[in-house]
């Protein structure tokens, strides 16, 4: 078993690695002084990977939406019950959770770690469906989902997704509708199961006050001489056109003022490792220098009652998707939109300040070493960055080293207000 | 584990709590004011926490204070008010990356002289605070309380313990009401102003790679107390025997139901039964292996989340759970008889290891987060606790099955609240 060691000068941190036989790619991050453990197990499979030719096969395979979130909440029964249980029993906490492209499974220990490692490794590895576990589930996750439907942020930031794509399943519910989790079978689970679930799309990362070496041979003698399969699943994704399918999607709820998110649909997909880090960076150093704190459109908005503290500002990079988003609540959304589209003309014709671009990025350096403080972070960082070829300890540097230039022509590329949606809910 | 240090005074009903630690990235200042729960200031103590930061003597808009923050390596300053049983904390908060890691100096000097002036130097205009920045953050708070109803899972919790509280001073929600709200003009909020600065208890918390004497010596050297003497906040009244189980319904429109059940745990904090009863509230309700998890969720599949917790000043209980609006009888039932399961000790050994577990492994876990640390450490000072974590622990390991029952039978339920659909849809 080979170890790998990266280090960060910046950072002052290491992460250990290593591959084991059967592909499983093990990660281990040293935290001196902390007392709890975390471990994330975690497979290169969401909710956007519905439709699929598994290995060896030349059809396609369509399975029913919301099964990733559906097979992540079964996979906690074991024939003698729930893992709960067990996880309990030492007093770790043992959770997951679905997103677009992944699902994770982890725990958080402050005592005898490798025993939950173990709970971790075995749950994770050993599926146990029937017909009546499948059919008890329906309810509890039929409850998740009208939890979400009372949920106004939620709502908003899915109706501005559903706004744009017009063909990419991003645009579709994790956790699916009643409906579609209605005609989820165990046989359904399994196919998902033994398609996604393989060493070769998983990763493991660990993060604590933990000796690598111990870390190491304690999972190589738990999992390591399995051998490798070597086939690959194919996604199949539709194709995207570049357009939105409406540039306003409006809903009613039982709220007190209306919530908008404005998102940018972003047409230059199709990179991975450091060339979409650089455009991650860049587009995130971008939103803040316009939409900020310190920007005058913010102060601007605020003095006038338009907008609240709850304004924010994010990007999300996929590998073949991406977008901005801009929102919180406010008494007239429609005025933002047009108040924004207007600045986006304005500064497009005025120019970005230097200025603006070197307190923003020092902003980010520092809040970057900040979010170290957490294992959680890390952990639930590391993995995504990973699974789009990035290795997080990149992050610093690529944001250290960017240059105003590539702000500027990113600035120049994305925005475009035929690109953009404007989601709103309204009070009932 | 850490060591607690005493805190030093550094002026009378000034206290400063060092917590020395490298292994974090950052440095953390929080300072707490201390404040009565009351119908007369609650509103004004959460209107200046959001009057305040938005402009200082040096920083005069909330965009120069950003700028500086900006510059400070994003440095975050956050002001805020929370409930402490029937205590209204106003609360400031600076965390700074630590020099190590950046190419400047003296940022944390810059930081502190920054919280300090939006404590003390507010930015004024004539006699008091700038009209304009009172006006929309007046605005601002009116929208926030109307906001509540937002947010279905917190307001059914907090309706819960409005409706249970209505003649105590718990009632009252940290960010006041709407009709006293209206009522505060310029004068009466600067006026307020002038006069907890001097009045309210300080304690400043401090989570660092700093050494108590450098610590002590900078917050000597940035900070600017004003005097004064400090008000001494009552005891929470605890005792309240409900006679008749009072039911509450609002109707609004929702998809599912939310449910929240208030209980009176007649158990005070000083207690030697009060971990008891935290163990007894885990075991009920404290996760995925509590037994309303096991039987409401997995078993009859009623609901996705369902949790008990306690409030340590006020001695409650609160059950909490989002279901069908057809399942309100079924599941009050089945929670009734969990709870009265656990009451005749109808629980195991096993339970009560992992119910200990979960509580040690939170406990532990508080110290690997800056701004957990540092509210353990206030919340233990202001209860005048001097318990380190490990004694906690370690008190916790001895309790018996039988304190925990002892603790689970004078828990009596007082009020059940449902947030259900609007009429027509039944």
């Amino acid at each position: 078993m080979k170890i790998n060691k990266m280090e960060s000068k910046s950072l002052k941190e290491t992460i250990y690695t290593t591959e084991l036989e059967n592909g499983l790619q093990v990660f281990f991050m040293p935290k001196a002084g902390y007392t709890k453990q975390y471990a994330v197990f975690a497979t290169n499979y969401g909710s956007n990977d519905s439709r699929f030719i598994k290995p060896g096969e030349s059809e396609i395979t369509s399975v029913p939406d919301g099964i990733a979130h559906f097979l992540e909440h079964k996979l906690f029964e074991e024939p003698e019950g729930s893992v709960f249980d067990k996880f309990a029993h030492l007093g770790s906490n043992v959770n997951a959770y679905t997103n677009f492209t992944s699902t994770c499974y982890l725990f958080s220990s402050t005592d005898r770690f490798y025993d939950n490692l173990k709970l971790l490794l075995e749950f994770v590895r050993t599926p146990y469906f029937t017909d009546e576990n499948v059919e008890k589930e329906k309810g509890i996750i039929g409850q998740e989902i009208k939890m979400y439907e009372d949920n106004p942020h939620w709502k908003v930031f899915f109706n501005a997704l559903k706004a744009m794509y017009h063909e990419h399943p991003v645009k579709i519910d994790i956790a699916g509708t009643i409906g579609s989790i209605g005609r989820i079978t165990k046989e359904d689970l399994y196919t998902c199961y033994n398609t996604f679930y393989t060493p070769e799309n998983m990763i493991l990362f660990v993060v604590g006050a933990l000796d690598e070496k111990e870390v190491f041979s304690f999972i190589h003698r738990s999992i390591g001489d399995e051998a490798k399969k070597g086939k690959k699943v194919q996604r199949v994704y539709p194709k995207e056109p570049n357009t939105v399918v409406q540039s306003i999607i409006e809903e009613k709820l039982a709220v007190s003022i209306p919530l908008l998110n404005i998102a940018f649909k972003d047409n230059k997909n199709g990179l991975r490792g450091r060339e979409l880090l650089t455009k991650d960076i860049a587009t995130k150093i971008l939103l803040e220098m316009l939409f900020g704190r310190s920007s005058d459109l913010y102060m601007k908005l605020y003095e006038e009652g338009l907008i609240n503290d709850t304004f924010e500002h994010e990007y999300t990079g996929e590998i073949d998707y991406g977008y901005s988003m801009l929102g919180g609540e406010s008494k007239n959304p429609r005025k933002v939109l047009d108040r924004i589209l207007d600045y986006m003309q304005e500064m497009k014709q005025k120019g970005l300040q230097k200025e603006d671009f070197e307190r923003v990025k020092k902003k980010q350096i520092g809040q970057h070493v900040s979010y170290y403080n957490s294992i959680e972070f890390i952990a639930n960082t590391f993995v995504p960055f990973y699974f789009k070829g990035i290795h997080l300890f990149d992050y610093i540097e690529v944001l250290k080293e960017i240059q105003f230039d590539t702000v500027q022509e990113r600035f120049l590329e994305h925005f475009h207000p035929q690109q953009c949606v404007l989601s709103m809910i309204s009070p009932k | 584990m850490l060591k607690r240090l005493a805190p030093i005074e550094l002026d009378q009903g000034i206290k400063l709590h060092m917590i020395k630690t490298d292994k974090f990235k950052t440095n953390l200042i929080r300072v707490y004011l201390q404040r009565p729960l009351v119908r007369e200031e609650v509103t004004k103590n959460a209107l200046l926490s959001m009057v305040l930061p938005r402009g200082t003597k040096s920083f005069t808009s909330s965009k120069a204070i950003a700028k500086e923050l900006e510059n400070l390596y994003g440095a975050s300053l956050s002001s805020d008010v929370s409930k402490k049983g029937e205590r209204h904390i106003l609360q400031f908060a600076l965390q700074l990356p630590n020099e190590q890691y950046l190419e400047e100096k003296h940022v944390l000097e810059r930081g502190l002289k920054m919280l300090n002036e939006v404590i003390y130097w507010p930015f004024l205009e004539g006699d008091g605070f700038r009209r304009q920045y009172v006006a929309q953050e007046k605005d601002n708070l009116q929208k926030k309380i109307e906001g509540r109803i937002n947010d279905k899972m917190t307001y059914a919790v907090e309706r819960c313990i409005e409706e249970m509280c209505r003649n105590e001073r718990f009632s009252l929600h940290e960010y006041g009401n709407a009709e006293d709200l209206k009522e505060i003009t310029y004068d009466s909020l600067y006026h307020h102003y002038r006069e907890i600065i001097g009045t309210s208890a300080v304690d400043i918390c401090v989570v660092g790679d700093l050494d108590e004497k450098e610590a002590e010596d900078l917050i000597r050297e940035y900070f600017q107390f004003k005097p004064g003497v400090k008000k001494i906040i009552e005891r929470e009244e605890i005792e309240f025997a409900p006679k008749t189980v009072n039911t509450v319904e609002d109707r609004m429109d929702v998809s599912q139901g939310k449910l929240t059940l208030g209980y009176r745990t007649h158990v005070p904090f000083e207690s030697h039964l009060y971990y008891p009863l935290v163990i007894f509230s885990n075991i009920l309700g404290g996760g995925p292996n509590g037994k309303l998890f096991k039987n409401v969720r997995e078993k009859e599949s009623l609901c996705y989340y369902i949790f008990s917790k306690i409030e340590k000043f006020k001695s409650l209980m609160l059950i909490s759970s989002g279901i069908e609006f057809s399942n309100y009888d079924k599941t009050v039932e089945l929670i009734g008889r969990e709870l009265e399961e656990m009451k005749k000790g109808n629980f195991s050994g096993e339970d009560i290891v992992s119910a200990k577990n979960a509580i040690i492994t939170s406990i532990r876990s508080m110290t690997d987060t800056p701004g957990m640390l540092a509210d353990f450490y206030y919340t233990q000072a202001i209860s005048n606790y001097q318990d380190s974590l490990e004694e906690i622990i370690d008190k916790i390991r001895k309790i018996d099955k039988e304190a925990i029952v002892a603790a689970g039978e004078k828990i009596a339920l007082d009020t059940i609240y449902f947030l259900r659909e609007k009429k027509e849809g039944r």
